[in-house]
């Protein structure tokens, strides 16, 4: 099997810790349903262990602002 | 019913009605078929009673006792004699009887199962994810059981026949039983056993009336045929003989039959369905009463010889009433099941296409003409349904269409309204203590001199028409306070459109200019925004009506608002075809000018001192192109690029130093010079810019003459014949394939068969051709000949396009390949079957100029077909896709804190574009988004070298807020920018 974490072109997927959690849903003040969401068995999680209910912190790199910050939400 | 006081929404439940609800809404019964009587009165309790709302004007509501207008109508109901099924939850209803219960109700699941379900449907909704999955799953797993988990009934398959039938697929006593039972009690094999299997004990009619407990004459009974054994009688027999009697049935689910085990579902059941049992009970989805559409909607009409022409509803109602009544009489005459069978199933496909008409696999009711019927679900479907034809799109007032023409002398800001239309239009002054003698003026004109007024609103509310006979006396009578509704004039804001409004460009605000004749007039430089030329494009335009959007019109929309694209982040509008030629001649050789022919060059814009001459030969001065054009340029303008021509292009200080000005330097679609005034300057200046550019550009091209014809396009007789050659060599390159290809010799490049490559041989071959011919015949052209020129600025055409006009049009291909379609192995009669030469699969050595064979003729012909054939299929199928994107984008929104958000507060970006910038506010130098050098220069130069008064004045001139409202604007703005 290809591991895509290896490849250059998917970013960096790590695990947000519950307290820092906290502080980034209350930026948003959002619920953490209304992130977006990634599937628990998404190729890109296959070195993160997410049970879903978990966030996820993708950094990507972007072409104008160097990198970007996405939380994503773990389910089924 | 009084009239109540509009109340605000607080929420909306959707759900299903109960009929109890029906009744109580319904204001009458609905009992008769008949509309009206032969005096021509409406039958009470008919579908046209009184009380069903008023339609013909001037009677009274006898329900609401509002007038025909206000009366908004009542419901009335008719009571079905039998339950039917509402076609629009076929599927539902199919759902649920495949997971519950045909005996109990419940839900066919376990406890545990229940648990599990309703723990993910929590989750579903949290989620906000759709909660139909979860109840497909549940009743999926539920259908599972053969048997009750709760009571042990057996549970049968259902069958659902499309759109509302459904069977239950039962077992039953099969009609052989005799002869089987017979054969069992000898010990015989019975259907198809084995009979080497078979070790089956031969039974008398007594032993198997012990063994059943059923008595021996009813047993002979059965045996015999004349009596079919009760299904607990059939399973004794079957248990004692071990024998299958039974055989697959269709059992009909009647409506009533559903609607009874729908009843009896609990409602803890349906939650775990995500059925909301408060609000929709599943028996509600089988009617029992139909509610009645009030008159209203439902409208008669008089046709011109008297006759009423009544509304497809109210005919769709009257068949129903009609069979509703005929089913009741026959069940109480005791009529045969078969026959109220009939009438039952005739009523629920009068009640289904009431409500849809166009169900696949029923016959569509139709009107006596044969036309089907528009019932309810016709009237809200599609484009032209109430949806998408009434409410998200509708006919507005205060709107105008018409031809579009082209008018040079316009600010691209501008909009030329024909004197007819600006005194249809009319925008609401006001009338104040200022503008009061105005106002009068207008009024006094009365409704057919342009700046006159058509009404006038007094204060007490009452609006009067202003009439060429009242206008003098009215005039006088204006006071403050009152509103008069004037003619559009010169200065207004309107808004106008050209369709398809693919992109935020194609509607933008204008400022008006009345003027004669009935097109409206726009300067060619906004042609690409709104993509428009004058081939008979009819545009759109809106007088606004509030001064919030006027306000907000002239603010956000207006042209010049509008220069930068948000597709591309460079500018849309700017020099387009001539203009380009026009500047490109005036820049291109730097030619020099007389002081006479300068200042006609420059006549049409803002200058109107020339700079220092440079040259002076003589007495006589002379300024060239470059130093005209830079008059345009503001100052403190620093740039440098590379043209479309080619050459470099440096501006410094707002001065042209070197290089050819064309599309790349100001044309539409990222002219780097207008872009850059945009972004450095303001949207103002360069606006002004584009209109000066475009004056200027077309005093040039006027200045040199500019025009083409059949002879620019001729070549040479030894350019004829080195392309001639050309060609022949490829022939001959052909003819060479060919022959290794029929030797079997051609090897086959990878992936691909021999013939394949032979192909792709002989297309490179031939696409060698054009691009030769292209080179001979650029060689041949003088860099002034009409069509170089255009082709080099950019302004219009190619090389590609040259070359086909003058050398050799090419090869003709239908889907990237040569022409290969028409007869049997060959394209035309003319060739020889499989011949695979050049001529014979449409290569057309001829150009345009010299005319085409009758045969290269045809083969672009059928090349050119496929081009129009798929601009249609493109635009038709990008239009649809268009659609669906915009719908599943449209309540994106971004919010304050910078990200973008949907409707339910779901994030979908965290910030807009991952970067949050927009990308007309982002430099368009690709190396940089922000030049930190040049920022840094400049604020060190202004710190240190003249002891920071650049640096003010160059932070004044960005930091340039004033609000340029209006072109009139324009004197008193344009000082500070030069």
């Amino acid at each position: 099997m290809v591991d895509a974490t290896e490849h250059e072109l998917v970013p960096e997927h790590h695990l947000v810790e519950e307290e820092r959690l906290e502080e980034i849903l209350d930026e948003y003040n959002i619920d953490r349903t209304d992130l977006p969401k990634i599937k628990r068995l998404d190729p890109a999680l296959r070195d993160v262990d997410a049970e879903a209910g978990d966030v996820i912190r993708i950094e990507r790199d972007s072409r104008t602002t160097d990198t970007a910050i996405v939380y994503r939400l773990v389910i089924e | 019913m009084s009239i109540q006081t509009p109340k605000d929404i607080s929420s909306i439940d959707f759900g299903l009605m109960d009929p109890e609800t029906y009744r109580d809404m319904s204001i009458t019964k609905v009992i008769t078929a008949d509309t009206y009587d032969d005096d021509g009165f409406p039958i009470d309790m008919g579908l046209m009673d009184p009380r069903l709302g008023v339609i013909d004007p001037g009677l009274e509501c006898p329900t609401c006792g509002q007038r025909s207008g206000s009366c908004p109508g009542h419901f009335g109901h008719i009571e079905l004699a039998a339950p039917v099924i509402h076609v629009g939850f076929s599927k539902r209803v199919r759902r649920l009887l495949r997971g519950t219960c045909r005996n109990c109700s419940k839900l066919l699941l376990t406890s545990e199962e229940r648990g599990e379900f309703l723990d993910r449907l929590e989750r579903t909704i949290e989620l906000g994810d759709d909660q139909s999955d979860v109840m497909k799953a549940a009743i999926r797993q539920a259908r599972k059981k053969d048997q009750c988990p709760h009571c042990g009934e057996k549970q049968f398959d259902i069958k659902h026949e499309k759109p509302t039938t459904y069977y239950e697929v039962q077992d039953v006593l099969t009609n052989e039983f005799p002869e089987l039972i017979a054969a069992a009690m000898q010990g015989d094999a019975v259907r198809d056993e084995d009979p080497d299997d078979v070790d089956r004990d031969p039974m008398s009619p007594d032993e198997l009336a012990n063994e059943t407990g059923i008595e021996l004459s009813r047993i002979n009974e059965i045996l015999s045929g004349t009596f079919r054994p009760r299904p607990e009688d059939r399973k004794a027999i079957e248990k004692a003989l071990s024998v299958d009697l039974t055989e697959e049935d269709m059992n009909k689910l009647m409506a009533s039959d559903i609607r009874d085990w729908f009843e009896s579902i609990p409602d803890e059941d349906l939650e775990v369905l995500g059925i909301d049992s408060d609000h929709s009970r599943p028996e509600w989805m089988i009617l029992t009463v139909l509610p009645v559409p009030p008159v209203t909607a439902r409208p008669s009409i008089t046709l011109d010889n008297g006759q009423r022409s009544e509304d497809d509803l109210t005919h769709k109602l009257v068949d129903i009433i009609r069979i509703n009544q005929r089913f009741m009489e026959n069940r109480e005459a005791g009529a045969p099941q078969l026959i109220i069978e009939d009438l039952w199933e005739l009523l629920q496909y009068h009640v289904t296409t009431f409500m849809d008409n166009e169900i696949s696999g029923t016959p569509p009711a139709r009107h006596r003409s044969g036309r089907p019927l528009k019932t309810l679900s016709q009237r809200l479907k599609g484009k032209e349904g109430r949806f998408r034809g009434s409410l998200s799109g509708k006919r507005v007032n205060f709107s105008a269409r018409t031809v579009i023409s082209p008018d040079p002398t316009l600010s691209l800001n501008e909009v030329g309204v024909p004197d007819r239309v600006a005194e249809e239009m009319t925008q609401t002054m006001t009338v104040t203590e200022r503008n009061r003698e105005q106002a009068q003026q207008y009024v006094s004109n009365g409704p057919n001199t342009h700046p006159g007024a058509n009404y006038v609103k007094r204060p007490d509310g009452r609006r009067l028409k202003v009439t060429e006979k009242n206008c003098e006396e009215l005039a006088e009578k204006v006071e403050v306070g009152w509103e008069v509704n004037r003619h559009l004039v010169d200065g207004d804001i309107i808004i106008f459109n050209r369709q398809p409004s693919l992109h935020r460009m194609s509607i933008m605000a204008h400022e008006v200019v009345v003027m004669p004749y009935k097109t409206f007039r726009l300067n060619t430089t906004v042609c690409p925004p709104y993509n428009a030329d004058f081939d008979g494009d009819e545009m759109n335009m809106h007088a606004l009506q509030n001064e919030e959007a006027r306000a907000e019109a002239r603010v956000l929309m207006r042209v010049q608002e509008q220069i930068l694209s948000p597709r591309f982040g460079e500018n849309i509008i700017g020099a387009i075809q001539d203009h380009i030629s026009g500047t490109y001649l005036l820049t291109h050789e730097n030619p020099e000018f007389n002081e006479t022919q300068a200042l006609d060059l420059l006549r049409a814009t803002r200058v109107d001192e020339l700079p220092e001459p440079d040259r002076i030969d003589g007495d006589i001065e002379y300024w060239t192109g470059r130093t005209l054009f830079s008059e345009l340029l503001p100052d403190g303008l620093d740039l440098e690029f590379t043209s479309a021509t080619g050459d470099t292009v440096l501006i410094e200080d707002g001065e042209l130093i070197e290089g050819t000005i064309d599309e790349d330097g100001v044309g539409a679609f990222g002219g780097t010079v207008v872009d850059t005034i945009c972004k450095q300057y303001s949207t103002t200046r360069a606006r002004m810019f584009i209109n000066e550019v475009a004056a200027l550009a077309m005093r040039a091209i006027m200045h040199f003459g500019f025009s083409i014809g059949i002879d620019d396009e001729s070549i040479p007789g030894e350019a004829r014949a080195e392309i001639d050659e050309t060609i022949d060599n490829a022939y001959d390159r052909v003819e060479e394939l060919i022959e290794i290809y029929e030797n079997g010799d051609l090897e086959s490049l990878p992936g691909r068969t021999v013939s394949e490559t032979l192909e792709m041989k002989i297309m490179q071959a031939l696409g060698k051709v054009r691009d030769t011919a292209g080179d001979i015949v650029s060689d041949y052209f003088g860099d002034d000949n009409p069509a170089v020129v255009m082709a080099q600025s950019g302004a219009r055409g190619s090389m590609l396009n040259l070359t086909q006009m003058a050398g050799c049009v090419g090869q003709q291909a239908v889907r990237g390949e040569r022409i290969n379609r028409g007869y049997e192995d060959r394209t035309l009669s003319h060739y020889k079957a499989d011949d695979l030469g050049a001529d014979a699969h449409g290569f057309v050595e001829s150009s345009y100029r010299s005319g085409l064979t009758p045969r290269e003729f045809f083969f672009h012909a059928v090349s050119g077909r496929e081009g129009l054939v798929d601009t249609a299929v493109r635009t038709s199928k990008s239009g649809y896709l268009q659609r669906r994107l915009i719908n599943a984008l449209s309540e994106l929104e971004t919010q304050y804190d910078g990200t973008v958000r949907n409707t339910k507060d779901t994030i979908v970006q965290f910030e807009f574009g991952e970067d949050g910038t927009s990308p007309v506010k982002v430099s368009s130098d690709v190396d940089h988004a922000v030049d930190v050098a040049e920022i840094a220069d400049s604020v060190l130069d202004a710190e240190f070298e003249d002891g920071g008064a650049t640096f003010l004045e160059q932070v004044r001139d960005e930091t340039d807020t004033r609000t340029n409202l209006s072109e009139r604007m324009d004197a008193i703005t344009a000082q500070g920018d030069d």
